[in-house]
This record gives C-alpha cells, structure tokens and sequence, in this order.
C-alpha cells in the first residue's frame, strides 16, 4: 500500500521492475476497465443525445417506476433507491474482502466475499423484477399509434407496458436505450457475480493462502467497483434527471 | 512468475499491510461509504421533491445530479478502486486518455448534434403522444397513462 509511492523517477524505466509499482494482472484489468468505460460512456452519451432529440415527448422516470415488492403503493423511485444502496453496499463489503486479503485473513474474506456476492445476486434480480413491471405495464395502458403490417398504416391502439417497437409511457426509444444500457449493465454485473462465485470456491479451496497473497480478489474486486461505477451514472442519467 | 524472474520485485506482496494499517484503512473505506449513502439519499430527496417544486429539467438540477455523480465515481475510483494510492503516472495513465476520449465525444455531440433539430422531429413522434404531452404541460391529468386513459373512454 504505502509503498507504491516510493519510486526513483531517474531509473523507474531502467527494467528489473515495474515503473507503475503494479503487477501485470492489476493493470492489465486496469486497462480493459477503460475500454469498457469508454463503451459504456459511448451509449450514455447517445442516450443523452436522442433524449434531447425528443426531450418535450421522453418519459419521466417518476412516473413509470413506481412500484415497490410487497407494498400496493404509488412509491416513484423507491425500489431503485434501495437497488442503488444493495450494489452501493456490496461494493463495501468487497472492499472490505481486498483489505482481509491484505493481511492474509482468510475467515474474513470468506465471510465479505460471500456478502458480495448475495449483494450482487439481489441487485440482478431487482433488476429482473423492475423489467417485467416495465414490460407488464399499467392496468389501463396508454392509446398509441401503432404500424398495422396488413394495413400498412399507422392504427389506434391502446398499448400495455414497454417493448421494443411501442411504450405505452411515451417514446419507443426510452425502453430501447432501457433494455439496452441497463441490460448491459445487468449482464455484467451477472459476469461478476460469477467471477466472484468462482473466487469465492478459491478462497474456501486455500488457493490464495498457498500462493500467499489474494491479489486475485483485489482484481475482480476491481470490476465489481467499476460495475457499481456504471450503476452510479445509470441512476443518474436514466432515473434522476 | 518467480521461476522466470527471480529478482523481479512481487508487487503482489506489497499490497500486504499489518493488523494497524488495515483497522486505519477499514476506518477510512466506511467514512466513504457513508458519504455515498448521504448524497444518494440527498439525490432521492431532491429528485423527488422536483416535480412539486418545479425544477424538473432545470439546468441547475441537471448540473447538481451530474456533480454529485462524478462526485460519487471520484470516490470510488479513488477509495474502493484505490487508485487514489496509485503511482502518479499510473493514475494518469488510467485518467487522462478516458478524459480526452470522452471530453471529445461529448463534444462532438453538442457541437454536431443541432443538425438532429427538433421541431422537424416532432412529426415523426406519434401524434397521440405529443398531445397527451401538451395536455400534461397545459395542466390536465398526473401523468400520461392516466390522461390516455381518458382518452381512451372518449373514443369508445
């Protein structure tokens, strides 16, 4: 930790050692995190874009996730407040997985790695729940213009929930860019889960305690925090503003 | 890798820290996590006291939520991701290319995005949708499900 800063500028690209003070696995996920930034960053971007595109007819957020598990109430926000605060939190407990890690505490990364990934396993299946509300719709539905293939033209409808081609809150590219940024999101954080699952059984086999360190948590470690990253900016861009 | 490089320093070692070093370390990761609780709870409260208020869409909200949020990422990057402790060039290499990369293409979006325009566009958008917006704006219904629900009984 605190040695990563002592470093001699004059000979830190001379060889024999790595001028960043970093081993090659650790930079190496560095580096595939920022290409995978930049494509996250690309469709955050175009979302913003064809959202001004359309910005007096895009829905409110306030008005299509309302509802709450359990609770027969009107609660605009709530459940992804509390999605935000499980991934927020499992971010903590891996943290706190890295830190046992570094100091050889197997007991306890088991016991923040097995938090992590029941963090990680509730937020995807918030996820799936907020989907097929969406997809469900309301009870009235909305009216819509809708392409008729026989008569090739456009026809009244009224329309139940969200797809791909009609949204019954508003533009059909609110749910395009829904189901695409947040199933993206969804996806890795399902990769992650994975990944930790599988570190998990490593750290229960003593894999890490032989090899005498857990770097290996500190670098999944490193793409559940950028899964967390994403989340913050989804919340942001599809749910605050 | 030890076989290859016997005297390579093992980075993988230094990360290692003692029972004091992880009870400060521990300390400062919670403070951070309390500091992301109270802005995400802040971002709620504001977000949904919007509406009544009328500062939906404003620009000062937009760029209230869009600081708060880069505020957030600067905490986990730097606390939970530790790159904070990061070599300095290391944390510029990570930085500095995503800045420029995306400074450029947000740039390239509001520079060349006008050409999209906007009221040529409205035609294309479903016309029931556009009058349940200007329905909303002029007052009638909470939101627009329920103004087409309306709607809906009037056609029938």
């Amino acid at each position: 930790m605190s040695h990563s800063t002592e470093i001699d500028s004059k000979h830190a690209w001379d060889g024999g050692q790595s001028p960043f003070r970093i081993s090659y696995g650790k930079m190496m996920m560095w580096f595939f995190l920022i290409s995978d930034a930049l494509t996250f960053g690309g469709l955050l971007t175009s979302y913003g874009f064809i959202r001004h595109k359309y910005a007096d007819v895009w829905p409110k957020a306030e008005n299509v996730f309302t509802h709450f598990p359990f609770i027969e109430q009107h609660l605009p926000l709530a459940y992804v407040g509390l999605m935000t605060f499980i991934l927020i939190m499992s971010s903590v407990t891996m943290v706190l997985a890295v830190e046992a890690g570094h100091r050889n505490d197997k007991k306890k990364v088991i016991v923040w790695m097995f938090w992590t990934i029941v963090g990680g396993a509730t937020f995807v299946g918030s996820q799936a729940w907020e989907w097929y509300h969406f997809i469900i719709g309301t009870e009235t539905g909305a009216l819509r213009h809708v392409w008729s293939q026989e008569l090739h033209t456009y026809v009244e409808q009224t329309v139940y929930g969200a797809n791909m081609t009609v949204n019954e809150y508003g533009v059909p590219q609110f749910a395009n860019y829904f189901f695409f940024i947040t199933g993206f999101h969804g996806f890795h954080v399902f990769s992650g889960v994975v990944i930790n699952f599988i570190i998990f059984l490593n750290v229960l086999k003593g894999t890490y305690e032989k090899r005498g360190h857990y770097e290996m948590i500190e670098k999944v470690g490193l793409y559940w925090h950028f899964v967390d990253l994403v989340w913050v900016f989804v919340f942001t861009f599809f749910y605050l503003l | 890798m030890s076989e290859f490089h016997d005297d390579y320093p093992s980075y993988e070692h230094m990360a290692h820290h003692s029972e004091e070093e992880g009870k400060k370390t521990r300390k400062t990761l919670w403070r951070v996590f309390w500091y992301m609780l109270a802005i995400t709870i802040f971002e709620l409260v504001i977000g949904s006291m919007a509406p009544a208020k009328g500062w939906s869409g404003t620009l000062g909200l937009k760029v209230l939520f869009i600081g708060l949020t880069i505020l957030k990422a600067g905490f986990i990057v730097m606390a939970f991701m530790h790159l904070g402790h990061e070599v300095k060039f290391f944390k510029y290499v990570v930085l500095v290319p995503y800045v420029i990369f995306m400074g450029y293409t947000i740039f390239i979006v509001l520079d060349e995005g006008v050409y999209s325009g906007h009221a040529e566009n409205r035609t294309k958008v479903d016309p029931i949708l556009i009058k349940q917006q200007e329905e909303l704006k002029a007052g009638h219904g909470h939101h627009a499900p329920e103004g087409a629900a309306h709607e809906a009984e009037a056609h029938h």
